[in-house]
């Protein structure tokens, strides 16, 4: 920066060589101050600029994979945890038994998440939408990891923002930890207070996970997913996964 | 308080409402007016209260859509805001700002004859404006471009000097008034203006009729309330593009057309005028002429139509027969 503007002429200097110009014709030259002034305006930003992204999620949304699919395929294998939580009217649900006989879509998460959770639900129920593709054929569950906020209403009154057809769910914290244990996820934990004052932030896995129709863990899609990667991915899931 | 050069999307960053100053922006609109008055000054020339009021509110526009939280929310949370953006830069700003520069400082920062001024003459001619404001219309609202671009405070600033560079080239022809640069006249001006507002519904047509969101960067931001969706976002900002964009420049054009409108009836009535007057002098002579000749012949005859006997201003002559 410092050489740059010692290479930029002293306006005496400037001064100087248009005296000369002057005297060699009758051209005058032409003011170089507001060009110069925005270079070094321009300069400024440009050097004072770095990336703004704190994170590493991108927008590109997910890479297609060999086989056609968005979504990525497990290398392990997994199924739907030997766990009992309580639906929104505080019935049991045995997961391992009530989610068998349709795929399912899985993602836990807590109603306060300012930003993951309600990206990647609205992304799914629109895109359910877009593709045509009825709950009846597929279901999406969501477990919050936040039972001190995360009440059954709010649970539904959360879901009933993206589609009332989701499944809420909600247990203490040790069982729903345990549910992520058995999926190889870790648990949740309070990262530190919402910047909009809204109690703790949650930090919970951020990937929603596939499950077919025998309870076995096939595909996740992380965040980033977007709803072309949905809507490319949800005809397959009922197809294949049924 | 966090500070930032320019606004740009920060994928994962919560929305707050707490300010968040960009210097870029201060630093540029400060620039602009400084660079002005400073121009003024070391001409010896007085401030043109009207160019300067034009002037300032250009630059008003720029910095009230550019800093938060209209920049930031336009840039990295609703798709509407951003195109709204685009739409004060490029149909309120810059207009505002080609119309504020007196013809003298355009001489000398740019004299005719000089490479400077030869490259204003070039890039604002009509036809080369109009595909270069379609051309960054066009680019920069392809997805790849803005998703890749807006995620750096360069990229994002780069992206926004390229709409208000896109949007000077393309005012300048339509709104200068000099001849020997490239000044066009009605009725290209309505053509050219029109052209553009055209061309302006494909990419708004694309945001509003695609079932899907095309801009990464608004559908994965962080939702500003629950519910918000960003297919519904992005039809709004096609709507938004159409028809306040449309809107804007159509009643731009209607404004300019209208200026000239009255202009030419100013100048017929004035070439009218001055005929007439020819007119009513040749009567005149004419009139006298027979006045002579009946006088010669005695004074018989009716009497003589005089410059009382025609309608004044009139086109034509009426004689009290």
């Amino acid at each position: 920066m410092t050489g740059r503007i010692g290479a930029v002429p002293s306006p005496a200097a400037t001064h100087r060589s248009g005296g000369v110009a002057r005297r060699r014709g009758p051209r005058r030259r032409p003011h170089r101050g507001p060009l110069v002034a925005t270079l070094l305006v321009l300069g400024l930003l440009a050097s004072a600029c770095g990336p703004a992204s704190s994170t590493s999620l991108a927008a590109e949304g997910l890479p297609r994979q060999s086989d056609g699919w968005h979504g990525i395929p497990l290398e392990i294998e997994r199924t739907l945890p030997d766990v009992t939580l309580l639906t929104t009217d505080d019935e049991p649900f045995v997961l391992a038994d009530e989610l068998r006989g349709d795929p399912t879509l899985l993602f836990f998460g807590y109603t306060s998440c300012p930003d993951i959770c309600p990206v990647h639900l609205a992304a799914i129920a629109s895109a359910m939408n877009t593709a045509g593709i009825s709950y009846d054929d597929l279901d999406v569950v969501f477990v919050s990891v936040d039972p001190e906020r995360d009440d059954p209403e709010r649970i539904e009154d959360y879901l009933s923002n993206f589609s009332s057809r989701m499944t809420g769910l909600h247990e203490q914290l040790p069982i729903v930890a345990d549910a992520l244990s058995q999926l190889d996820l870790p648990g949740p934990v309070v990262e530190g207070p919402d910047p909009r004052g809204e109690g703790d932030l949650i930090g919970h896995p951020a990937q929603v996970i596939g499950f077919d129709a025998n309870g076995e863990a096939q595909r996740v899609w992380p965040f980033g997913a977007r709803r072309s990667d949905w809507v490319n991915d949800l005809p397959r899931i009922v197809e294949e996964w049924s | 308080m966090t500070v930032a050069w320019w606004c740009s999307s920060t994928p994962g960053q919560i929305w707050t409402w707490r300010y968040t100053p960009f210097i870029g922006v201060w630093i540029v609109a400060a620039s602009l007016i400084g660079g002005y008055v400073a121009a003024h000054r070391r001409a010896g020339q007085p401030l043109d209260r009207v160019l300067f009021r034009r002037w300032c509110l250009g630059v008003l526009a720029l910095f009230v859509v550019s800093e938060w939280p209209i920049g930031q929310l336009g840039v990295g949370y609703m798709a509407t805001i951003g195109i709204g953006r685009y739409v004060v830069y490029t149909f309120v700003a810059a207009p505002l700002l080609v119309a504020g520069i007196p013809t003298w400082l355009v001489d000398r920062w740019f004299p005719i004859g000089s490479k400077r001024g030869q490259v204003l003459t070039t890039v604002t001619r009509w036809p080369f404006a109009l595909l270069v404001f379609n051309a960054v219309l066009f680019g920069t609202h392809i997805p790849w471009i803005v998703d890749t671009l807006k995620v750096t405070q360069l990229g994002s600033f780069g992206v926004d000097v390229l709409h208000l560079g896109a949007a000077l080239i393309w005012w300048w022809p339509a709104i200068r008034r000099e001849p020997e640069r490239g000044a066009i006249q009605e009725p290209i001006r309505a053509f050219y203006l029109f052209t553009s507002s055209v061309l302006m519904f494909v990419p708004a047509a694309f945001l509003t009729f695609s079932p899907l969101p095309l801009y990464g960067l608004y559908e994965l931001a962080p939702p500003l309330w629950l519910g918000f969706d960003p297919t519904s976002d992005q039809q709004a900002a096609g709507i938004v593009m159409n028809v306040v964009g449309g809107f804007v420049l159509w009643g731009i054009i209607a404004g300019l057309f209208l200026t000239w409108s009255r202009q030419q009836q100013n100048a017929d009535e004035v070439t009218r005028k001055a005929r007439d007057a020819r007119t009513l002098a040749r009567m005149k002579v004419m009139a006298d002429a027979e006045a002579v000749d009946a006088g010669g012949a005695g004074g018989a005859g009716d009497a003589p139509g005089t410059a009382g006997g025609f309608v004044d201003g009139g086109a034509v002559p009426v004689r009290d027969d």
